[in-house]
């Protein structure tokens, strides 16, 4: 087989496999630390994929946002709670005929699905990525001019949820001295220095 | 981009909303404490001129802006103006509540007018992009208000819920209009339309059922319904007065633009799911208000049992039902704020007091809040000279008229059930012996809102709901003339 | 392979070398190194978190505040990329409207400074 069409389709496997094994290993390793630690590695691997797919933006957002910040999160929440897992999975058993069900019918359904899906034409015609303008560069054509509203608005969800998340942990603690840089800065010898006339013998 | 111009002032009333919610989110951090309750006063007189600016500035014709994302029409104006109106009186309500508890902050206020521009956009939205921002918006503004009071356990409990929970209908949502999108290969609801009439595939039916879930959730309707007791108890009363009106409005609205206006030649589709949800949430909420001790949690199933007959109206799929629908809401919308009124005025020298039999001779201690009380729960429970009873009588009418006739019957069946709930209050507001303490004196915003409400649910107020049936059947022969 | 692929080939070679070393890296000690662990080696040096022990402990709430605001910022520079690669195209509009989008952060970071969300007591 030719290098070109080789390298490609090993890579593909490659992270498709590394993705769908971590992914699976997630949901059963037994430390749920652990389970972050292979989430990150699902990311890499999406990002990877993602890659090959020609969407780079995509695979940046997937390493910049997820596994920079989501992923960091997700630790921080695992470490912070205090939850017993061990307990946590004994009703296992008894919820697995259920679930088994429920995961079946999925199942079942996303068959279906993929059974009856045909692209519309339309939608075809309407794929606007040309070979010579790059996934991003795509994307900063419209995002910022056809879909400036939903980028506005964007933003002020961003606010919103900076807000809320200042509102529900801050909490300021009242006797402790804080750093004023502007008041350090702007001290001068005269505010710290007195002289004073001691007399010889009494002290001050 | 030559329709800028045009954009930004028909968006004028978002845009002050905006402007004045970060300038005052920066008033706040720097003037601290003192200005906090001048802040949210601000608030509510900014929310109520934009409610004001946006009926003043009905257009003649339907505008979409940004290119289909928002359409800003007769239903948009309606949906708006509610939805402003009930976020300003929700906001009065806890504004009062709050600086007795000296729990008041800035940042109430801004995320109550940021949830009420959420709303602004969901009511207005004709994309799936725009819905979704629209919700997410408001929802996340909802979420940190349930969590407020940070020193109540169940305050965080019913924030957790809340947020757990939306997440996951948001997730629905989107795998739900994602679908739609793959299908139909348009964000845009003129362009699902095209498709649709082009080319009704069986992905778009399962792509409108999940977006359907979603929604349901928003407006806890049944079997979507688990969050909303634990989230209406555990959350500050003045939160849950606010999550029961101005989101369900928007909501409401949301659901019935998206499936009258692209979805309708889909109507044998959806329609037996919205029936379903319908018959559902009134079951689920009557039977489960029966059980309840605690008004909060009363309120909560009474809200899943009314959104049932708000789907009603949704599933009949006609003109009629649009403007059953409107009025409705309405009606909801100002029952169930001088309700809350009440249950806020339910303060004892030691604290709030939640029980239903804490309202135990209220007639013989404060009989004009007895009176209020007493005419609004009539109205709930739809019956008849009380202004509540048309809202479901015309629900009933649209369902008839869409040969939904046992649907109808159905739900006066459920109404008669309802009855009891609302009845066995007010036998103890009238019947049951008084306990040894009063309740402290009700503050003034409570007294208007619980009179003003009650007022306008007696027959007279004969302006009232000839006005609200005039201006609603305008809207939906709007939008049923595709204008 | 086209000629985006061919981009990012040495991408996945320097990750592969990366792989090898660190692979080797850990296996080397395995073979090599001498092991005669005692308690006092797997002691807590210093006062540093004792080395074995359940992680999962009570945090200061502040971490957490820490990271949600990283996140923020995190995306607002996300929709950044896009932006400074295609400004030469889309024109003054698209500039204003990042300024908009970066003016209603803005707002939020001088709130959550004045707060004193960014401070650690």
């Amino acid at each position: 087989m030719e290098i070109e069409t080789l390298l490609p389709a090993l890579a593909f496997y490659l992270f498709a496999g590394v993705a769908v094994i971590s992914a699976l290993m997630v949901v059963i390793a037994r430390n749920p630390v652990r389970s972050v630690l292979f989430l990150i590695m699902t990311f890499f691997s999406a990002a990877a994929l993602f890659v090959m797919l020609g969407a780079e933006f995509l695979a940046l957002l997937l390493i910049v946002v997820y596994v920079g910040a989501v992923a960091v999160l997700f630790l921080f929440v695992v470490m912070m709670l205090d939850v017993d897992f061990v307990e946590l999975k004994q009703g296992f058993a008894e919820y697995l005929p259920l679930g088994a069900l429920l995961s079946f019918v999925l199942a079942v359904e996303l068959i279906i699905l993929g059974a009856t899906f045909r692209i519309p034409k339309e939608f075809v015609a309407q794929t606007p990525i040309t070979a010579d303008v790059s996934n991003i560069e795509a994307f900063g054509r419209v995002l910022y001019t056809d879909y400036a509203f939903f980028f506005e608005a964007a933003g002020l969800i961003l606010l919103v949820a900076m807000i809320g998340a200042i509102l529900l942990t801050l909490s300021t603690k009242k006797d402790v001295k804080r750093q004023k840089v502007c008041e350090q800065v702007s001290r001068t010898p005269k505010d710290g220095l007195k002289r004073v006339d001691v007399k010889p013998g009494e002290g001050i | 981009m030559a329709d800028f111009g045009s954009n930004m002032a028909a968006l004028l009333p978002e845009i002050i909303l905006v402007i004045s919610g970060l300038v005052l989110l920066l008033v706040g951090a720097f003037a601290g404490k003192k200005a906090v309750p001048a802040i949210n006063l601000t608030i509510v007189g900014i929310l109520l001129l934009v409610a004001v600016l946006v009926l003043l500035r009905i257009p003649d014709a339907a505008l979409s802006l940004f290119d289909g994302a928002l359409r800003l029409d007769a239903l948009a104006v309606f949906g708006k103006f509610a939805a402003l109106l009930a976020s300003a009186l929700g906001l009065w309500l806890a504004y009062g509540y709050l600086k007795t508890d000296k729990r008041l902050t800035t940042e109430f206020g801004v995320l109550i007018l940021f949830a009420a521009l959420g709303m602004m956009i969901m009511v207005s939205a004709t994309d799936l992009l725009a819905l979704y921002v629209g919700i997410e918006m408001q929802s996340l503004a909802l979420y940190v208000l349930a969590a407020s009071n940070r020193d109540s356990l169940r305050s965080s409990e019913s924030g957790l819920k809340y947020f757990v929970l939306g997440a996951l209908s948001s997730g629905l949502l989107l795998y739900g209009a994602s679908l739609i999108y793959g299908f139909s290969g348009s964000l845009r609801f003129e362009g699902i339309a095209a498709a649709i009439a082009n080319d009704a595939s069986v992905g778009l039916v399962v792509g409108i059922v999940f977006l359907l879930s979603g929604l349901a959730f928003k407006i806890s309707a049944a079997p979507f319904h688990m969050w909303t007791p634990d989230v209406y108890e555990g959350a500050p009363t003045p939160v849950t007065a606010f999550f029961s009106v101005a989101p369900k409005i928007a909501a409401v609205i949301l659901i019935a633009r998206i499936l009258f206006d692209p979805f309708l030649q889909m109507l044998a589709d959806w329609q037996q799911v919205v029936i379903a949800i319908s018959v559902l949430s009134m079951v689920v909420g009557y039977l489960g208000a029966i059980m309840q001790r605690n008004i909060k949690r009363m309120m909560a199933y009474s809200s899943i049992a009314n959104m049932g007959y708000a789907l009603i109206a949704i599933a009949s799929g006609t003109a009629g039902g649009l403007s059953g629908l409107l009025i409705y809401m309405v009606l909801y919308a100002i029952t169930t704020l001088g309700i809350f009124a009440c249950i806020l005025a339910m303060r004892r020298a030691e604290g709030m007091v939640e029980q239903m039999d804490d309202l135990a001779g209220l007639s013989r201690s404060q009989p004009a809040l007895a009176i209020g009380l007493t005419i609004l729960l009539f109205s709930v429970a739809g019956i008849p000279p009380i202004a509540g009873f048309f809202g479901k009588y015309f629900i009933f009418l649209a369902a008839m008229q869409a040969n939904l006739l046992w649907l109808a019957i159905f739900g006066a069946v459920a109404s008669v059930i309802g009855a009891f709930v609302y009845i066995r209050v007010v036998k103890i507001i009238w019947f049951d012996e008084p306990p040894q303490q009063d309740f402290v004196p009700v503050s003034r915003v409570q007294a208007i809102l619980v009179a003003s409400s009650a007022t306008l649910m007696l027959p007279a107020a004969i302006w009232f709901l000839p006005a609200l049936y005039e201006w609603s059947e305008i809207v939906a022969l709007s939008l049923f003339a595709g204008g | 392979m086209s000629g985006l692929l061919l981009d990012y080939l040495p991408i996945l070679i320097f990750t592969a070398i990366a792989l090898v070393i660190s692979f080797a890296f850990l296996a080397m000690p395995l073979i090599m190194a001498p092991a005669a662990p005692d308690d006092e080696k797997h002691s807590t040096y210093e006062c540093g978190f004792p080395a074995f022990d359940d992680s999962r402990m009570k945090f200061d709430i502040r971490f957490y505040l820490v990271a949600i605001l990283f996140i923020v910022f995190d995306l607002e520079v996300a929709f950044l990329f896009p932006w400074a690669v295609s400004l030469g195209e889309v024109g003054p509009y698209a500039f204003w409207a990042m300024m908009v989008f970066l003016g209603e952060l803005i707002i939020g970071y001088i709130y959550a400074w004045k707060v004193g969300a960014l401070e650690w007591d």
